[in-house]
């Protein structure tokens, strides 16, 4: 059965960035694949509130805005995806008492919204200068009613399949395990692991993209 | 959260001082405009302004609801406006909105509304049961001066690129079309209102600039928005708080606002014709 959009199966959206568009930020980033578009923002190290204050590391603030209507759990839950992605991978030790704070504007959501966060946090993470581990890609992979696996899904696909899954991996070699996933729905183990294997290909894919865009910055 | 260090006194007093001489700090006219970029799309009711560096991104929504009991013809226009941590450090520290939030967010709202620029009217579908509730949402992405402006734009831009599902009445059902089987049809938009603001700097409010940047922002004693359409009618005239002006400095201003307006709609036109 055919995609809406005649994509592939394992054919994942055009994807674009922008780096260092806007003018108060430390580091932006703009990323979008295909009609999913989201803008990241990041002011860092910055002074931290006194409540937030870490003595020995940076504090990693994250807040997510929808484009349409007020912010709901979803957006809750993409932050905190993104959190937990980067705290760990920020070397906030670098930057004691200080905040990291990581603002995100969704242009467009049209599936994957997740995925398309992590992407835009890790350029503009890269574009401020604040210091990372490595680099991080995400990818979002849906198991449709028919059983067939599809990547990067629209909010169409994503809206009608059985399971939906997000991973993330880091740069430094694909044998590592990823560093944030993201699974629900109803599926096997084999599907599981057949979404594994197709998002850690598409996050190499992306994460070569992102070599390509920051090394033309 | 850092605070909104404001500008140190060597650039409040060079801004000054070369505003005497006539001089802008970007090098303008004291009556330019930075370059406006207008993106619409790809989205329907999606617009992307930049004025300068300043950006504000306004995406245009709507849903069938029942209508307000006290107005059973009409429909709902909702309207949000978010300065938040995104556009510059130091914001969205609280639950409450700064004050700066609410103040542009007032005046967009307000030439929206009260200058009647939507017709709610033609958003009945059925009368006491169903209508359209049109929601407009202003993102603002970066913040170098002057948010009322782009942000006026942005938001009568969008209303004007967006498009509604078709709907067909018949007797007692109403029937909504998917917008791929019948054409999605644009908002019953009046005018097209847009805003014109003025800083006005020194002790007395003795020096004026069009669309001040960020840095004149800040150092402004006073400021004046004039709203207005292309049929050179003003819609509203905002001056709050600020050292007092002189009557004939409003009047001068509201003059050039005039062909500064015709600018501005021009601009809006050509990009909603692409």
């Amino acid at each position: 059965m055919s995609r809406p959009d005649r994509r592939e199966h394992g054919q994942i959206r055009a994807l674009n960035c922008v780096l260092g568009q806007l003018s108060r930020t430390d580091g932006s980033a703009q990323f979008s694949s295909g009609s999913t578009s989201l803008l990241c923002g990041v002011y860092g190290p910055i002074e931290a509130r006194l409540f937030e204050e870490k003595i020995d590391r940076a504090h990693v603030d994250v807040r997510l805005r929808p484009d349409i209507g007020l912010p709901t759990t979803k957006d809750k839950w993409a932050e905190s995806a993104v959190r937990k992605t980067f705290e760990r991978n920020i070397l906030s030790h670098l930057h004691p008492r200080t905040l990291i704070q990581i603002n995100l504007q969704v242009k467009e959501g049209d599936g994957g919204v997740d995925a398309a966060a992590i992407n835009a946090t890790s350029l503009a993470l890269v574009d401020a200068g604040i210091p990372l581990k490595t680099m991080v890609a995400a990818a979002c992979c849906a198991v449709r009613a028919d059983g067939e696996i599809v990547a990067d899904p629209t909010e169409e696909e994503a809206r009608d399949a059985l399971s939906i899954h997000t991973f993330a991996f880091s740069s430094t070699s694909p044998d590592d395990n990823p560093v944030y996933v993201d699974s629900r729905g109803s599926f096997t183990m084999e599907q599981y692991d057949k979404c594994y294997d197709l998002c850690a290909m598409t996050v190499q894919r992306i994460l070569a993209f992102m070599r390509t865009a920051i090394e033309g910055k | 959260m850092v605070a909104e260090i404001p500008p140190s006194s060597i650039e409040a007093a060079f801004v000054l001082e070369a505003l005497q001489k006539g001089v802008r700090v970007d090098g303008r006219g004291l009556y330019d405009y930075r370059a406006l970029r207008i993106s619409c799309g790809p989205a329907l009711g999606m617009v992307e302004v930049q004025l300068g560096q300043t950006r504000v991104l306004a995406r245009v929504s709507c849903e069938v609801t029942r209508p307000a009991p006290e107005r059973p013809t009409e429909g709902i226009v909702l309207f949000s406006c978010e300065l938040g941590s995104l556009a510059a450090p130091g914001l969205d520290n609280g639950p409450r909105a700064s004050a700066q939030e609410v103040s542009v967010s007032r005046m967009v709202e307000r030439i929206i509304r009260q200058s009647r620029a939507i017709d709610t009217e033609a958003l009945c579908i059925m009368a006491g049961e169903q209508v359209w509730t049109v929601r407009i949402d202003l993102h603002f992405l970066d913040h170098a001066g002057n948010l009322v402006d782009a942000a006026a734009v942005a938001a009568i831009a969008a209303l004007r690129h967006f498009r509604r599902p078709d709907v067909t009445v018949d007797g007692e059902t109403a029937i909504i079309h998917d917008p791929r089987d019948r054409n999605p049809v644009p908002l019953s938009i009046h005018h097209t209102p847009v805003c014109v603001s003025f800083a006005f700097l020194g002790a007395n409010g003795q020096l004026v600039v069009l669309d001040p940047a960020l840095l004149e922002e800040q150092t402004q004693t006073a400021a004046f928005t004039v709203t207005l359409n292309a049929h050179r009618e003003i819609c509203a005239l905002n001056k709050a708080g600020g050292v007092p002006l002189d009557a004939e400095q409003i009047g001068r201003c509201t003059q050039v606002a005039v062909t500064k307006a015709e600018e501005l709609i021009d601009a809006i036109n050509k990009a909603l014709v692409q």
